[in-house]
């Protein structure tokens, strides 16, 4: 069992908090990570910055063009992070489009990936078809798992399918959107978590996009495993910088 | 009597000849001069003429000239020997087709006549379905040179009025037939599985009518030719989209899991749509009566004495809002349509495919948003303006280069969060599959004119070049089309070099992009060594772009198509040469094209065709200001 695994196995819901790597400063990367662990966040999307990140809001389109800008590259990240085991013990999945994992070499890609201690990936712009055909086997060399969003378009059939090869948990999009787009849920978004959440899945759901705050949070994770947040954190520590992330985490769990 | 009978089985090519060259072909059923003309031009080895009066598809004009190798038919229903011969005479048949009750003497009586100005060969029809006798053939088998077998009943399952080609395992004669009944682009592949099979043995030939038909009578020549090459197998595959949606390694679905419906959705329909009789009725109707079409094939001839060879400019230029981007959004506003979409989106660089489907939305009364880059805007000041007045809202992207590649990337955007009622007309050869396709087929009718056009000019259907600039490609995709699998006609592909290939400002994406993902679709791309996306660049605003469509991805790298690249100045220069010569204003996209006269010396003789993608109206104030007017 990966850390994946195991962390979804805890009777608790999960928190899990994406953040662009190389953002707002090229060096921010291992601090960021240290201390959402230590604020008590379950699960870290490392995010690695692509120039046109096509499922990405404003937001995270701005922290991405900065974090290049900074000069983040695929191998800088991997070196910033070749130690993070020594210190976070809390699942770390690494999220980014599929050109720059294509252009590192996917299966190079991965094995890195394993040596660090990455635990899975997520990766929009690989669709599960062209994953399940060329890539599952290396995923599944480098004990790596693949996270596969649904929407409330999804088919239940296809949803079905997408739970029968994943091995983690499955990134429920609350809404048709870009990341950040909207916040708050309505009774249709309670409505599509309640339909999935009735599909009885191998895999629980975490849910992602327009959570950022204890009240969306507390809503997204009734009938789901655990709520990822992106948008919202970005942009605190746009404002606010890295040095109170505790307040930020606080405020979410809270 | 006996020479009669000898020339007739001397026409009667050898079975075994045919076997290997694959099935002869007849067309069926043809009514209208022009499209006699077009369906001729594909070379069939058959033309059918319905003299039969009660049937929609009733033959009452005049043949024009075709060919003496395509047998001109005639087709009868218990008809009076004396008027078959008649006709015979009188339309210069060279077969006769007999779809009634006639008797094994009347057959031998059409091929012994002495009244005939030259002999005919006879065929005669047998429906056929379960249970069939076979042994009614035996008495005709010493007087005709064909059988025909068709169908008549509707069989369960669902493949129309086909029938079951297995029936003929117990074929139990050796006379070569004619297969008929329902065939369709659909069939090719039970027919080519039918050829390797046992009851094909004697199989001379496929018989074609309805299933290719945009009315009775009127044929469709783009399925027609897309049959009779996949029929063919001529390597056929190997330049078009595969059933996944690639072109060799290239194209392909990269779409985040949010557009998968919508993708899907399009994916499953647009064949079937794009099929229907009414859908290619609306779309031909409107490519006439509202773009313009056919646009002219004009022979360039004081361009040609300066270059010493035979330039024939297609003038998309001078298509409803002047250029080719309408022959493609008419094609997606119809498909939007049919999908139950209201809201559209586009992207646009230079403005004129915004422009081109701000058009198609105002003439359909849709909701138009245009994507474009800040930067575009600026340069394109012209085409801005004509979408506010046609009523489309325009969106200026103002993330990273701001330029074609991220007003894509904010039209997508825009598709993931209006997931239900937009269709996104995407304005190139690019895109996740079905788009590079689709819009493809759509731009296709551009090389399906040259096709004739140049028959009209040049008795042949073949240039030696076809020529024209890509920027994603639809225009090149339209222009290569029909020619993609004739190996004698050579693929010219012009892509901007901005102000050199070498300069870092360029948009040359043969020669700087590598492998990778852009838009949804894996194809060459302009990348840094870390997959970060470069920004191109071009004096042009519509080849500013650092991709290109899969299928020219994959031209370049099976070697199919040559790529030059042309700076912004060879560009400059060569749109105002065509403006002196030839008294065009060009798009400075299509005078990169043009710019390839000085590039490259062609023959004399040399037949080159090139596309005229677009008129310079949109780029008055860039020609004056390189120009200093
Ligand atoms: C006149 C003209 N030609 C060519 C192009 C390039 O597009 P494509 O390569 O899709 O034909 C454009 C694009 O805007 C255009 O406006």
């Amino acid at each position: 069992m990966n850390r994946i695994q195991t962390k979804l196995q805890e009777d608790k819901k999960l928190l899990s908090i994406y953040f662009t790597a190389g953002y707002p400063n090229i060096d921010d990367t291992v601090k960021i990570i240290q201390d959402l662990e230590k604020n008590g966040v379950d699960m870290i999307e490392i995010g690695l910055p692509f120039s046109d990140p096509l499922a990405d809001g404003p937001t995270i389109q701005d922290s991405s063009t900065k974090a290049l800008k900074n000069g983040m590259t695929t191998e800088l990240l991997f070196n910033q992070i070749k130690d993070i085991r020594a210190s976070v013990k809390i699942p770390l999945i690494i999220m980014g489009y599929f050109n720059p994992m294509f252009q590192y070499g996917v299966e190079v890609f991965c094995k890195k990936c394993q040596d660090i201690g990455i635990d899975g990936l997520i990766i929009p712009d690989l669709p599960v078809d062209v994953y399940h055909e060329e890539y599952q086997a290396i995923f599944e060399k480098y004990n790596l798992a693949n996270i596969f969003l649904i929407t409330p378009q999804t088919s239940d059939e296809r949803i079905k399918y997408i739970d029968s090869i994943s091995n983690g948990f499955i990134y429920m999009v609350s809404s048709a959107s870009t990341t950040g787009a909207k916040s708050g849920f309505g009774d249709e978004q309670t409505q599509y978590f309640k339909r999935i959440d009735d599909l009885n899945l191998k895999n629980p759901q975490i849910v992602g996009f327009g959570i950022s705050n204890n009240d969306t949070f507390t809503q997204a994770t009734k009938y789901a495993k655990g709520a990822i947040i992106g948008s919202a954190f970005v942009k605190h520590v746009t404002n606010k910088g890295v040095d109170t992330i505790d307040k930020f985490v606080a405020s979410v769990l809270n | 009597m006996n020479e009669n009978k000898q020339n007739t089985t001397q026409q009667v090519p050898s079975l075994s000849g045919r076997a290997r060259e694959g099935l002869a072909l007849k067309i069926c059923g043809m009514k209208y001069q022009d499209n006699i003309e077009q369906v001729a031009a594909l070379q069939p080895d058959y033309l059918g003429f319905i003299f039969y009066k009660k049937t929609p598809r009733h033959f009452d004009t005049k043949i024009p000239d075709i060919p003496n190798s395509i047998k001109k038919t005639g087709v009868f229903v218990n008809e009076d020997l004396n008027t078959i011969i008649k006709k015979v005479n009188e339309f210069k048949l060279q077969a006769v087709q007999l779809h009634g009750e006639e008797a094994p003497y009347y057959c031998n009586m059409l091929r012994t006549t002495t009244l005939l100005s030259s002999p005919v060969e006879v065929i005669k029809v047998f429906s056929v379905k379960e249970g069939f006798n076979f042994d009614v053939l035996k008495e005709y088998e010493a007087v005709c040179d064909y059988f025909l077998f068709d169908t008549k009943g509707k069989l369960p399952g669902g493949n129309g009025y086909t029938f079951d080609w297995s029936l003929l395992n117990d074929y139990p004669s050796t006379k070569p037939f004619f297969l008929s009944g329902g065939i369709g682009l659909d069939q090719v592949e039970d027919i080519k599985k039918f050829k390797e099979s046992k009851a094909a043995k004697y199989c001379y030939a496929l018989d074609v009518n309805s299933k290719f038909e945009t009315e009775p009578g009127l044929k469709k020549i783009s399925i027609l030719r897309e049959f009779k090459n996949k029929l063919n197998n001529k390597e056929m595959q190997q330049y078009n989209v595969d059933e996944k949606g690639y072109y060799g390694e290239f194209g392909g679905a990269f779409i985040p899991e949010m557009l998968y419906p919508n993708v899907e959705e399009l994916r499953q329909n647009y064949l079937k749509i794009m099929a229907e009789p009414d859908f290619q009725k609306e779309f031909d109707q409107l490519l006439k009566d509202y773009v313009g079409r056919p646009s002219p094939l004009y022979f360039a001839k004081r361009l040609s004495e300066k270059y010493n060879t035979k330039i024939y400019l297609k003038r998309e230029d001078l298509n409803h809002t002047g250029a080719h981007k309408i022959n493609n959004t008419i094609g997606q506003i119809l498909m939007a349509k049919r999908l139950g979409k209201h809201r559209i989106i586009a992207e646009t660089g230079a403005g004129q495919h915004g422009v081109a489907t701000a058009t198609v939305c105002a003439l359909m009364g849709l909701e138009c948003i245009v994507y474009m880059g800040e930067i575009d805007i600026a340069r394109q000041a012209p085409n801005v303006a004509r979408m506010k007045m046609l009523g489309a809202k325009v969106v200026p992207a103002l993330s990273g280069s701001r330029t074609l590649k991220d007003a894509t990337n904010e039209a997508i955007r825009d598709w993931i969060n209006n997931p239900i009622d937009t269709h996104y007309i995407i304005g190139s050869a690019i895109g996740p599959h079905p788009y590079p396709d689709m819009v493809t087929r759509f731009q296709s009718v551009i090389s399906e004119e040259i096709k004739w056009q140049l028959r009209e000019h040049e008795g042949r259907e073949n240039p030696d070049y076809v020529a024209a600039c890509i920027g994603g490609g639809s225009n090149a995709a339209g222009t290569y089309y029909h020619f993609l699998h004739d190996e004698d006609v050579k693929i010219i592909a012009v892509e901007a070099a901005g102000l050199g290939v070498d300069s870092g400002e360029s948009a040359a994406t043969s020669v700087l992009g590598k492998e990778g993902i852009i838009h949804g679709c894996k194809t060459l791309l302009m990348q840094t060594q870390d997959g970060q996306i470069t920004e191109p660049y071009s004096i042009s605003a519509g080849l500013d772009y650092p991709g290109v469509g899969p299928m020219h991805a994959h031209l370049a790298k099976t070697g199919r198509a040559e790529f030059l690249s042309i700076t912004d100045d060879e560009a400059m220069k060569a749109g105002l040469e065509l403006c002196e010569l030839e008294g065009i204003i060009p798009a400075i996209e299509s005078s990169h094209a043009l710019a390839i006269f000085k590039e490259k010396q062609f023959k004399p003789d040399d037949v080159v065709v090139m596309s005229l993608s677009g008129r310079g109206d949109k780029d008055l104030q860039n020609y004056i200001d390189y120009f200093k007017i």
